[in-house]
């Protein structure tokens, strides 16, 4: 197969690319400090279009690729992963399983203002208890009269503190089983919804990353998604195109940690040569480079296998480990290139060291990675 | 009323200095970043006085992305004029052809350029096109509105700022500040790329003779070129803020670099 970027996707790496290190990069280091949500680049982002990448235009979005999709992630979060994030979740966990599980009448409601960020998406699975393991989750959903009445405590929602719409897993059942799970929507608008304060994150900072508790919270039967016992399946399926974002932002993370390494290796000189010239360093370089290419490589194939309607959940899965793991070593490496400059916050590798750790953490563990993969390749 | 035409002439430059005459792809060819305000002066004129918006550049297949992008930020129709005799072309032999191209595009009201292109710098190109429609020119605009039913620009020229009223058609180079570039939303770009391109003429449908264009036509050739190397030099200015000031403002006069 052909893993080539078409004349579109080489022009919009440029768009973005401009617009994030035009917007996005001078207050990076700001927001990460902050842990602030930019509220004043997130309209711009709105406007243009980067919360309804993949959306179709009928329903008010760019209809654009995987493979664009893996392209603005990836330049987004080589600005800023927290921003990257962002976009990220919004477009896939959130905006897909409405697309690909909603009713026409669901869509009609949920994904146009969605997909003109005007709200705000997220996805809730996690909870104190219940984090890899998925079907171990607590959040009830109980029927009353025509809807359901939900008490749920979510936590590490990214979106979480500005999200306006939620995909929350929970139980409809009382099997105790994973058949009870089911995904129903809840609006920020509900009584008894409510965000509760942002977690104190090592990276990521500028996502408002927050738990959010629903307390008797009365929902419609419309805002289920799918039918009762879906959860399971439609959290699995937003998780597997999750992954090529999540792929995508460690990417950019990785790249951004080897531009800046190249940089500060041909300016900072010692033993009175620049430290390229050092082979200690070179070979880090390379180490660098290699993983990063590599990592590009099997994002792009991730996206372009869906793109082409191939099955693409195991490479998915592939992409999301080998960058994440990338993104972590890489970043590894620019800090020590940078030394102790690295580990200071007068240069950004030490925020992206933090940011990409967190990338082999959430939507799936690298384990839980293993795991799909393994049963990828197994059978 | 007829409707008003406004044409818009870009370049696809290469993003990085060759060592010789330069090779456009895709990947290495951007918009012509002093074409942008020229195009969003068109967009402006067409928001104020209606009418259609082409653009049009001369240029290898590679050019083409670009024009899918003027297309993308809001042109109605593009031109690529592409044919393998135009290469080599000078700024005449490119005049030529762009001149060729508006004349087969007209009725057209204002044809806009930028002040000059960012990877050959030669600033001649909208002169001389204008030269060989017989179309009046102001150079270097810096504003335009519309005024009794004119078009008034003022250019700053010397220290004076020059105010022109213009009938159409005409020809105008653009400054960067003469119109505020906007951002490339996803939607239009995704559009641009999925429907029509830009129209592909080559030399046959400009109805010129391949003795006109390219090499052949120029009367000039870029021989070489060779990089030059600069030479940096650190001077410590010394005193207090103020003074250091006061000092790096006269160094700069003096070196005739700020005026």
């Amino acid at each position: 197969m052909k893993i080539e970027l078409t004349d579109k996707h080489i022009v919009l790496r440029r768009t973005v690319r401009s617009f994030a290190d035009r917007e996005i990069r001078p207050i990076a280091a700001a927001i990460d400090q902050e842990a602030r949500f930019p509220w004043e680049v997130v309209e711009k982002m709105a406007r243009l279009g980067y919360f309804g990448i993949q959306t179709p235009r009928e329903l008010d979005g760019a209809g654009m690729d995987s493979l664009s999709y893996a392209l603005i992630v990836e330049e987004l979060s080589r600005a800023s992963a927290g921003i990257g994030l962002c976009i990220a979740v919004h477009n896939s966990v959130a905006l897909y399983p409405l697309l690909t599980f909603g009713s026409e009448a669901q869509k009609r409601r949920w994904v146009p203002p969605l997909a003109r960020g005007e709200r705000i998406g997220a996805f809730c699975l996690t909870e104190p208890n219940a984090g890899s393991d998925a079907a171990g989750i607590e959040a009830t959903a109980v029927a009353d009269g025509d809807g359901y009445r939900v008490n749920a405590n979510k936590v590490f929602v990214t979106n979480g503190a500005v999200a306006d719409v939620c995909l929350l897993f929970v139980r409809t059942g009382t099997t105790g089983g994973k058949e009870d799970i089911s995904v129903v929507v809840a609006e920020r608008e509900t009584p008894g919804f409510a965000v509760g304060d942002l977690e104190d994150l090592c990276g990521m900072r500028a996502n408002p990353v927050s738990s959010i508790r629903l307390c008797d919270c009365r929902v419609p039967a419309f805002n289920l998604l799918g039918r009762p016992g879906m959860g399971l399946q439609i959290g699995l399926a937003a998780l597997d195109t999750g992954r090529v974002g999540i792929a995508a932002q460690a990417l950019g993370i990785a790249q951004a940690a080897l531009d800046e390494s190249l940089r500060y290796a041909r300016q900072r000189r010692q033993f009175g040569q620049p430290l390229a010239r050092h082979q200690a360093i070179q070979m880090m370089i390379a180490d660098m480079a290699t993983r990063v290419d590599a990592a590009r490589l099997m994002v792009y194939r991730a996206a372009a296998l869906k793109d082409d309607g191939r099955p693409f959940g195991t490479q998915a899965a592939m992409a999301k480990l080998f960058a994440s793991e990338t993104a972590t070593a890489v970043t590894d490496l620019a800090v020590q290139i940078h030394g102790g400059y690295g580990y200071s916050k007068a240069y950004p590798v030490e925020r992206y060291y933090r940011d990409a750790r967190v990338t082999r953490i959430y939507e799936g563990t690298s384990e839980v990675h293993r795991m799909v993969i393994a049963r990828g390749v197994l059978g | 009323m007829k409707e008003r035409h406004w044409i818009v002439c870009v370049k696809a430059v290469v993003l990085d200095a060759a060592a010789g005459p330069a090779r456009r792809t895709a990947a290495n060819s951007i918009l012509n970043p002093f074409d942008a305000p020229a195009l969003a002066l068109a967009f402006d004129l067409r928001r104020i006085l209606g009418g259609t918006v082409t653009t049009v550049s001369m240029g290898p297949p590679a050019a083409g992305p670009v024009l899918r992008e003027t297309l993308a930020l809001g042109a109605d129709r593009a031109v690529l004029l592409c044919d393998p005799a135009m290469a080599g072309a000078d700024t005449v032999a490119t005049a030529a052809v762009l001149a060729a191209a508006v004349g087969q595009l007209s009725p057209v009201d204002l044809i806009l350029f930028g002040t000059r292109s960012a990877d050959s710098d030669t600033g001649q190109v909208g002169a001389q096109t204008a030269t060989a429609l017989r179309l009046p020119l102001v150079a270097d605009v810096q504003t335009l509105v519309w005024h009794d039913g004119r078009c008034r620009v003022t250019r700053d020229c010397d220290g004076f700022l020059e105010t022109y009223d213009l009938d159409f058609p005409a020809a105008l180079t653009v400054r960067p500040e003469a119109a505020a570039t906007g951002d490339l939303a996803l939607g239009r770009l995704e559009a641009a790329f999925a429907g029509q391109g830009p129209h592909v003429w080559d030399l046959n449908r400009l109805g010129l003779s391949p003795g006109a264009a390219g090499q052949a036509g120029s009367p000039t050739v870029v021989r070489q070129l060779t990089p030059v190397g600069q030479r940096k030099t650190c001077r410590f200015i010394e005193g207090d803020d103020a003074a250091k000031a006061d000092e790096l403002v006269r160094r700069l006069v003096d070196g005739g670099l700020i005026g």
